[in-house]
């Protein structure tokens, strides 16, 4: 009896909220729901009604384990919103429907702004005044820039009627809280998701097991390398200058493969699940290192966020339309706002400044750049280039302060010699070789990965059962005590 | 539901197994030893502590009793050597910083992931110990066994050895920074520590890596300090650890041990 007793108490706390364990895709506690999850989904997919319940209750109960009871902001953002919705395609005055916009937006960017930007404006605004400072004791909800960005996009679309409004809360609150996109992304369209809702397609096998595919490699990505090659990145990071400058620069190259692999393993665990339910989520990643400029290489990073950028700020702000200076500024503008996005602080703004002042330099010389590099040395310096700035780039979004990101990038530079290489190669041979697979995997053509799902998908039941368990296990051995949390979920 | 039962079986076994592996820690295929991942012991973990263990209060009591009577601090420049696991990439450069400031020359021994079992079956303590001479010897283990069940029955030998290797050189073992209730490393460790050897680090307050579980470089850079500040208190051969200008400093040499070494 004192063991079912001391079962049923872990179990307990297992399922219930804890602040510093959000539920992760790669955890036990969430492949153990997944199980149960599976048949049950199975079973209530013949009854649609009975289908967006579960699946909703899950997305709510999953919202809840990483972020407590915010999940009751959820539940009302949805609410408000889908209500708007509804009642502005009853509205004939053009000026009645601008309005309920303009309430949806105040109320999504209101709530954003509140929990993600309040301490910022008022540490500005304390600092202009020489005033004393005191943060609001704030918590941000988990993913809350993803679902509003979501809630936000609806609400134009079906403002410009490119939508119809989603006929029951249910359905919305179904698109809203969407568990494998609701934490960390990709954001999710109502033009792409809601068709797919109501259609109520059965996945097939081969599906699922494209998706189990996509989860196996969104594991690899982010339990085993990251996670890994994080653990030394921290050091760097967290003490800059106290290293050579050689270990400095493997630093800032971990850093720039951890965020990658951190977050396109994520979207790829994200995407691998949907597909299993029997949903597509489109890619969030495409190669982005493989850019040969900044322009290609936000084309190819985080597509979710950059069309969302381009097609609600960017196109907005007057796109490329009215004239090459307006569109430089419009593409700063957009890449400050996605700066800002990322985080309420000036290094994401530098950041995203600094992206957008390289797409608006990208676009000026470009027909200087097409006379130039078109041969593979040419090919090759670009990509160095393109690579350079943005793994520099990356320091000041990693880095705790401004001083902090430039006291590492003078160091890496100023300080660099490669004697250090062989001693650092013995001391840290398996970062080396996670950087090294992770690399050669970057660079492999697409055609190759496609090719890998495909064997996977036709491979025998065994193969799959062992590849899994070697996976698995690979995450138990190189994992901390503790589970880091995806470098997105800040967001 | 047909397409979906291959895959959910598929999954279903792979849990059971791990699961399995986790309840049979003595499972090993050839020489390879899989890590536990610790789902059986979170599921059958006691929530409070059992009386069937040693009294830890007793044991630290014990440990820390010349606290009401401060030994005199030995200003003798040393040799001193730090052994232990991930944990002193954060403590080793401020303890290299005391080192320096008051005249000792820092060796650290860094085994990633490494264990009092590890270390009490590999000879690289007394190998250390014969190499480098040390003149006091401080150690930071534990962190990766907050969660072994059984710790008295399975590792109360191996710290045992750990001690009998060091033999009468003076020596620190600092405890691990609890992220998480053990299972009873601190009382173990607590328990053979000589008097005034053991710096109980569970119960004080870190700013954590994005681990959660390892103390940032600063708070790390706390800990030590923490350590230097209880020396002359409480430890039973105090040495002279006056408060470096330096935040950070580099030992004379950095030993690093993989976590698949034995």
């Amino acid at each position: 009896m004192e063991i079912l007793q001391r079962l049923y108490e872990n179990i307990a706390d297992c399922l219930s909220y804890d602040s510093g364990q959000p539920m992760l895709f790669s955890s036990g506690t969430f492949w153990a729901l997944f199980l149960l999850f599976v048949p049950l989904y199975s079973l209530l997919k013949r009854n649609f009604w009975q289908m967006v319940v579960f699946v909703v209750a899950f997305g709510l109960y999953f919202y809840y384990k990483s972020s407590g009871a915010f999940v009751a902001l959820l539940i009302i953002t949805s609410l408000f919103d889908w209500t708007l919705s509804r009642l502005m395609v009853r509205l004939r005055s053009k000026a009645a429907r601008r309005w309920c916009v303009a309430l949806s937006l105040t109320a999504s960017l209101g709530i954003l702004g509140y929990f993600k930007y309040a301490n910022f404006f008022l540490w500005n605004i304390s600092a202009m005044v020489n005033g004393n400072f005191q943060p609001l004791e704030l918590i941000l909800p988990v993913g809350i820039s993803f679902y509003t960005f979501q809630s936000i996009s609806y609400i134009i679309d079906v403002y410009k009627g490119k939508v119809e409004p989603v006929r029951t809360w249910l359905e919305y609150a179904f698109f809203l809280s969407f568990f494998p996109a609701l934490v960390a992304g990709p954001i999710v369209r109502c033009d792409y998701f809601v068709p797919q809702i109501r259609e109520n397609r059965h996945a097939s096998r081969n599906e699922i097991y494209y998706g189990f595919w996509l989860i196996i490699l969104g594991v690899i990505k982010k339990a085993v390398i990251a996670d890994y090659i994080a653990q030394y990145n921290d050091l760097i990071f967290d003490a800059p200058g106290t290293y050579s400058g050689f270990e400095t620069m493997m630093g800032i190259i971990g850093y720039t493969m951890q965020i990658y692999c951190d977050f396109s393993g994520y979207s790829d665990m994200a995407i691998g699940l949907a597909l299993i339910m029997g949903f597509r989520l489109s890619k969030n990643f495409d190669f982005p290192y493989k850019a040969r400029n900044l322009s290609d290489f936000w084309r190819r990073w985080h597509i979710s966020l950059s069309t969302w950028l381009r097609d609600y700020v960017y196109i907005p702000l007057g796109g490329n339309r009215k004239g090459t200076a307006r569109t430089y500024v419009n593409n700063f503008v957009t890449m400050l706002v996605g700066g800002l996005w990322h985080g309420a602080a000036w290094k994401f703004v530098f950041w995203g400044a600094m992206h957008g002042a390289g797409l608006a330099v990208h676009k000026a010389a470009s027909p200087y750049l097409s006379r130039v590099g078109t041969g593979r040395a040419g090919r090759w310096f670009a990509w160095l280039l393109t690579m350079s700035v943005v793994a520099a780039l990356w320091v000041f979004f990693r880095a705790d302060s401004w001083s902090d990101a430039c006291v590492l990038l003078s160091r890496a530079v100023s300080d660099f010699s490669l004697s250090y290489a062989l001693p650092f190669a013995s001391a840290r041979t398996l970062w080396l070789i996670m950087m090294a697979v992770i690399i050669i995997a970057h660079a492999l053509p697409t055609s190759f990965w496609d090719r890998a799902g495909q064997w996977f998908v036709a491979s025998p039941w065994i193969v799959k059962l062992i590849l899994f368990l070697v996976v698995a296990q690979l995450v138990i051995e190189l994992r901390g005590e503790d589970v880091t949390p995806f470098i997105y979920f800040q967001f | 539901m047909k397409n979906y039962l291959p895959f959910w079986l598929i999954i279903f076994v792979s849990f059971v197994i791990i699961f399995a592996l986790s309840a049979f820690d003595g499972i090993s295929i050839g020489s390879y030893k899989p890590k536990s991942s610790g789902m059986y012991d979170n599921l059958t973990r006691q929530r409070s502590i059992s009386d069937d263990m040693p009294d830890e209060e007793k044991a630290i009591s014990d440990s820390t009793a010349v606290a009401q009577q401060p030994v005199p601090v030995d200003t003798a420049s040393k040799v001193i050597l730090f052994i232990g696991d991930s944990m002193l990439d954060g403590l080793s450069p401020r303890l290299a910083a005391y080192a320096e400031q008051n005249g000792h020359t820092l060796y650290t021994v860094i085994w990633y992931s490494s264990t009092s079992e590890r270390w009490g079956k590999s000879d690289k303590l007394a190998s250390y110990i014969k190499r480098i001479k040390p003149g006091y010897i401080f150690l930071c283990l534990g962190a990766n066994e907050l969660s072994v069940k059984d710790i008295i029955a399975k590792r109360d030998a191996y710290v045992k050895k750990i001690i009998s290797d060091i033999g009468d050189i003076p020596y620190v073992w600092i405890g691990p920074p609890n992220w998480k209730e053990d299972t009873g490393i601190n009382r173990l460790i607590a328990t053979n520590a000589a008097t005034g050897c053991y710096f109980k680090s569970d119960g004080m307050t870190f700013e954590r890596g994005k681990d959660g579980a390892h103390p940032t470089r600063s708070s790390a850079a706390e800990w030590m300090d923490s350590v230097a500040r209880w020396m002359p208190l409480h430890c039973s051969h105090p040495i002279k650890m006056e408060l470096p200008e330096s935040d950070f400093g580099r030992p004379a040499r950095v030993y690093v041990h993989q976590p698949d070494e034995n």
